[in-house]
């Protein structure tokens, strides 16, 4: 049998000088290798590979896996999180994950025979069906073999839209749909990408601000995977069952036709002002996500006001310390 | 280069250090925000950046796998890394090898059922080398797949350690082994590389390049193990140190 | 570009489970090599390899060259391997696939690196003139563990070539005048390694010699390259299911009793054949003389 065994010198040593950030003399109460310990979990961070409990009162969630016999382990960077009896571990940083109901803007990658592909920034692209969009001519309409080959009619590559999770695949990817009026493609505005965490789940998530110095209004839509829309409000036009096309704001009345403008490539004229608060709203909404503040409506607004604000006293622009001393007044008040 | 001046009598060795000191290691996580996960890696003259893509949709369609998560690993040395100007061809096969070895730990390491058709793609970037480049590219690359929050079964920890034989002949002196081992080392000596995974000091890639004895290379991987026992605690703690900045940070916003 | 088939999971499952019992579909032992056998060609430098069904076929051959500028000295030493659709319908050519990349390099490494070959030795006029020793390794069937049975072939191939006879005026090439020199001639030891769903130490299960089948169901291998001498070439594994050091060893030192064994039988092998030449030569000689 053989044995191995350390050579006569001594073990190695630590590096003769070692990088050492300034240390936190209080912060660090790392439960590390010792899995004699496990039945106080670790109140701090825990690091892949790290053992966090043998009690069998747990079940165990994402970001831990079993080690045999009984021994749950942390397979990611982050924090504990325990639910009743499910000990889970969240990442610090991770991709968007799409949940039912979550509103998202996405961008087509792909055609394919019946169905788009959508990059809407996750693990995999999102899948848009064709029988999950609105086909002009109202929603009873029946999807024709025409529609198929004219696929390309509705969304094309490159196209921006925003829809709803409607269901997941197995492997945990999104199929969407834009079954209201209210989803659909996206045109006269720009995209801004954030990390999806700076984007929570809300319960409005179109957000219309009123464009300071003479501008229309801006209407921002805050995806929760983190691309958020920022453009001149749309106006739906709607075909009204009586004839005659009607430009309306109601999104509701689902039994009037949409009408092909809602699948037009053509950007609407949108005026100097109005571009400029949207370049505004845009500063704002990268400048609170830098910063870790979480953008909502509320803080939106705020941060909006305050920013035109900082512009009539003659502070224009938001980048760098500016940016910080807004986000410090959004906080404030 | 004789071995004198290779591991001098007093045990000191060309940059002065003695057999068990590591290089001067630094580590930094999430270097570059815009990609999922970044890493930047220096030991001694030898610096390594890793960035990491994903788990996103694959490139090509041949690259989805039902199952699981392809890796793809791309390596570049940068012309300006080694003493003369060279541009390396990306076909060099020394290269192809590397990409195919790095590769292959990491579909193993990393969780890759929990993420089936998708891609990671590891970019390595050696920015600078002066000996044991596949260990830093290893431990760099597991930074920086932490940093992306991608899931695994524990730390990949590489060392490089060297075998400077002993004189030979009549009354044989054993041979020594040397720590992490530098450019002028890694020509001269038979390196081995090891990676061991998580904490039962299990090995999950060993290269070694020249010859050595049988009986020295127990005597090698023994302290390998050891070692990249000690580089696992240290990125450990760099990592910690990392993810409670951030913490911190995130608990000043709303 | 078809793909190779991965085995279906009955196959893949009936193999698992026997290997977990001890016992391999081919009846072998866990560390036995299927039946070698080795030949040699008509001319200097052919080595004609079959283990099992895995055949492959190693040609040496040599011309002379300028040596490169950074290295006066010294001779050139280079392998080409091309694994092609005869193989496998699974290998295309032209294009090289990660395998064939790791594969080349691993024949290059055990060979080239350790230095199996005495470069010095091939110098002729120094800066000027030098042998280019080529090695052409054909993979003619692919029946799993080509790493072993191709180093085999290049070895044999290498002892067995002779080199022409060189005077410095001119070249006069006289065949069979003087020999390669070989002097430390190798074995490869490739083991793959299987695992068990708990993915525990204790499932590891070992073997050597896998067949094409065992190879698409291994999970992790380590190529361990020695020569009779008892130190170790190269070792390369990546990958695949982390091992304990002390299990490695193990393998290592099982790694060397085979090295020893291919060794003596390439040997003898050479031996038989340079006697059969001896034979013939001499029955060539003894018709001259009939025919006066």
């Amino acid at each position: 049998m053989l044995s191995i065994s350390l050579p006569s010198a001594a073990p190695p040593l630590p590096p003769s000088s070692h990088h050492r950030a300034s240390s936190d003399p209080d912060g660090d109460i790392t439960m590390s290798a010792s899995a004699d310990d496990l039945d106080h979990l670790p109140t701090t961070l825990v690091t892949p590979g790290e053992p966090l409990t043998t009690s069998p009162q747990w079940m165990r969630g994402h970001g831990t896996y079993l080690t045999p016999p009984s021994t749950i382990t942390s397979s990611v960077l982050g924090h504990i999180t325990k639910t009743n009896k499910l000990l889970s571990v969240t990442p610090l940083h991770s991709r968007y994950t799409p949940e039912i109901g979550d509103l998202v803007i996405g961008r087509i990658s792909e055609v394919q025979a019946k169905r788009w592909k959508v990059d809407i920034g996750s693990h995999q692209h999102a899948a848009l069906l064709l029988s999950s969009i609105n086909l002009p001519g109202g929603i009873l309409r029946k999807r024709t073999s025409t529609d198929e080959l004219q696929i390309r009619t509705f969304f094309s590559e490159g196209d921006l839209l925003v829809a709803e999770v409607q269901s997941l695949f197995q492997d945990g990817s999104a199929s969407l749909h834009t079954r209201s009026l209210k989803y659909g493609k996206l045109r006269n505005g720009m995209l801004v990408v954030v990390p999806s965490a700076m984007v929570p789940r809300s319960k409005n998530h179109t957000v219309v601000l009123k464009g300071g110095a003479g501008a229309g209004e801006v209407e921002v839509v805050l995806g929760v995977n983190g691309f958020v829309w920022i453009a001149k409000k749309r106006v739906v036009e709607v075909k009204k069952p009586e004839g005659g096309v009607q430009g309306m704001v109601s999104i509701t009345r689902l039994e009037e036709e949409a009408s092909m403008a809602l699948y037009s490539n053509e950007n609407d004229e949108v005026d100097e002002a109005t571009r400029k608060e949207i370049a505004r709203v845009a500063g704002v909404v990268r400048v609170l996500a830098r910063e870790g503040v979480r953008v909502e409506e509320e803080v939106l607004k705020i941060g909006y006001k305050i920013a035109v604000e900082m512009a009539e006293e003659g502070d224009e622009g938001l980048e760098g310390e500016r940016g910080r001393r807004m986000v410090e007044r959004v906080l404030g008040s | 280069m004789p071995r004198e001046e290779l591991l001098s009598p007093e045990g000191l060795r060309l940059d002065g250090r003695r057999w068990n000191n590591l290089r001067t290691l630094k580590l930094s996580l999430r270097t570059h925000p815009t990609s999922s996960g970044s890493a930047l890696l220096t030991s001694g003259h030898t610096s390594i950046l890793c960035l990491i893509h994903g788990p996103s949709e694959p490139s090509l369609r041949s690259k989805q796998q039902h199952d699981r998560c392809t890796i793809t690993v791309d390596l570049t040395y940068a012309p300006f890394s080694g003493t003369d100007r060279k541009r390396r061809n990306r076909t060099d096969k020394r290269i192809s090898e590397l990409r195919s070895v790095i590769q292959r730990t990491f579909s193993r390491a990393v969780m890759t059922h929990l993420h089936p058709r998708s891609e990671i793609t590891i970019t390595l970037l050696v920015l600078s080398q002066d000996g044991g480049v596949l260990a830093g590219c290893i431990n760099a690359a597991t930074l920086a797949l932490i940093d992306a929050g991608v899931p695994m079964w524990g730390y990949v920890a590489a060392v490089t350690v060297g075998w400077v034989p002993g004189q030979g002949g009549e009354g044989e002196e054993e041979g020594t082994p040397v720590l992490d081992v530098n450019n002028a080392e890694e020509g001269e000596l038979g390196v081995l590389t090891l990676a061991t995974m998580g904490d039962k000091g299990r090995v999950i890639l060993g290269m070694l390049e020249s010859r050595v004895r049988l009986e020295a290379v127990e005597g090698l991987m023994a302290v390998a193990v050891d070692s990249a026992g000690k580089v696992k605690d240290m990125m450990d703690e760099e990592v910690r140190r990392h993810g409670e900045a951030i913490a911190r940070a995130a608990g000043v916003g709303s | 570009m078809p793909k190779e088939l991965d085995p279906s999971t009955n196959e893949k499952n009936f193999i698992l489970e026997s290997l977990y019992a001890g016992e391999r579909l081919d009846g072998r032992e866990l560390d036995a090599f299927r039946p070698l056998e080795l030949e040699f060609g008509e001319e200097y430098g052919l080595a004609d390899v079959r283990l099992g069904k895995t055949r492959v076929i190693a040609r040496v051959s040599a011309q002379v060259v300028q040596p490169f500028s950074d290295r006066p000295f010294d001779g050139i030493f280079t392998i080409t391997t091309e694994l092609g659709p005869m193989a496998s319908p699974g290998f295309e050519v032209g294009r090289q696939t990660e395998a064939e990349v790791l594969l080349a390099r691993l024949i290059e490494k055990s060979i080239r690196r350790s230095t199996a070959l005495d470069t010095e030795s091939l110098c002729i006029v120094a800066g000027q003139k030098c042998w280019q020793v080529r090695a052409d390794v054909h993979f003619l069937n692919h029946d799993g563990n080509m790493v072993d049975a191709a180093c085999i072939a290049v070895v044999a191939a290498l002892q067995h070539f002779r080199r022409p006879d060189v005077s410095i005026e001119g070249e006069t090439v006289t065949v069979h005048s003087m020999t390669e020199r070989v002097p430390v001639p190798l074995s490869i030891l490739h083991v793959p390694i299987c695992e068990g769903d708990g993915g525990d130490e204790a499932n590891v299960v070992t073997l050597i010699d896998a067949t094409l089948q065992e190879e698409q169901l291994r999970d992790g291998d380590m190529t361990v390259t020695m020569n009779k001498h008892g130190e170790v070439c190269q070792i390369s594994k990546a990958g695949g299911v982390p091992l304990d050091p002390i299990a490695m060893h193990r393998d290592m030192n099982l790694a060397f009793v085979k090295v020893k064994e291919i060794t003596a039988f390439i040997a003898k092998r050479l031996k038989e054949d340079e006697e059969k030449r001896v034979k013939r030569d001499n029955l060539l000689e003894s018709k001259a003389e009939n025919e006066r």
